[in-house]
């Protein structure tokens, strides 16, 4: 057992780690926008560093250069993903959990809440165009 | 070989979880981030076994697999919203 061997053998363990709390996120969290961040941030992270302790384990020339593709794919679609899946719950009014403020109701409350909060602030800004609903 | 074990059992668990998320979430967009997260564990558990049955071709199906999982994640967002943009 060589030394890349180990070493590629610790970092497939820690990206079973990183799934791990993507996981722990997805269970405890409490609505769809933070089970979003858990899964975007984690998921990119966790295919990159399994993907790169198998190649550790057993490395090749052409296996390399299909590491790179793949890591430099997953890095740049996951949270490309992530945040289509978050913006659509947005968009179908989908419930935030319990903050003191939320954009949802800023768009809905409209002039008032522009009258309390003043100073010229637009609310919604120029969502009335391509908003369905 | 007892590292690429631990990670298949890490794996597992968060496609249980997951799997649990996508059965019991509320809305749909609970569902989309499960089945999101779910897949990036099957891709994992690809390649772990790949390495351990020694198959060639394990980077070419993560390869394509983590590809046609983004166009997944995508369809999965207009789905939600009814196909509105």
């Amino acid at each position: 057992m060589s030394i890349l061997e180990i070493v590629g053998q610790v970092v497939i363990v820690l990206g079973g780690l990183v799934f791990l709390s993507a996981a722990l996120g997805v269970i405890r969290f409490p609505d769809p926008y933070t089970r979003t961040s858990a899964v975007g941030t984690a998921g990119g992270i966790g295919i990159v560093l399994v993907t790169v302790g198998c190649l550790l384990v057993h490395p090749s020339v052409s296996d390399t250069i299909k590491v790179i593709a793949i890591v430099v794919l997953q890095l740049a679609t996951s949270a490309v993903g992530s945040i289509a899946i978050a913006r659509s719950a947005f968009i179908t009014h989908t419930p935030m959990y319990g903050p003191a403020f939320t954009d949802l109701e800023w768009e809905e409350a409209g002039e008032h809440v522009a009258d309390e909060w003043g100073a010229g602030i637009e609310p919604g800004g120029d969502s009335s165009e391509g908003r369905p609903d | 070989m007892i590292g690429i074990d631990i990670g298949l059992a890490l794996l597992l668990i968060a496609c249980l979880a997951s799997t649990y998320r996508m059965v019991k979430g509320p809305t749909g967009a609970d569902r989309a981030v499960a089945a999101d997260l779910l897949l990036f564990g099957i891709v994992g558990i690809i390649a772990l076994i790949g390495l351990k049955v020694a198959s060639p071709a394990r980077f070419d199906i993560v390869l394509v697999a983590s590809v046609v999982g983004f166009l997944g994640a995508l369809s999965l967002a207009r789905t939600i919203t009814r196909g509105h943009r």
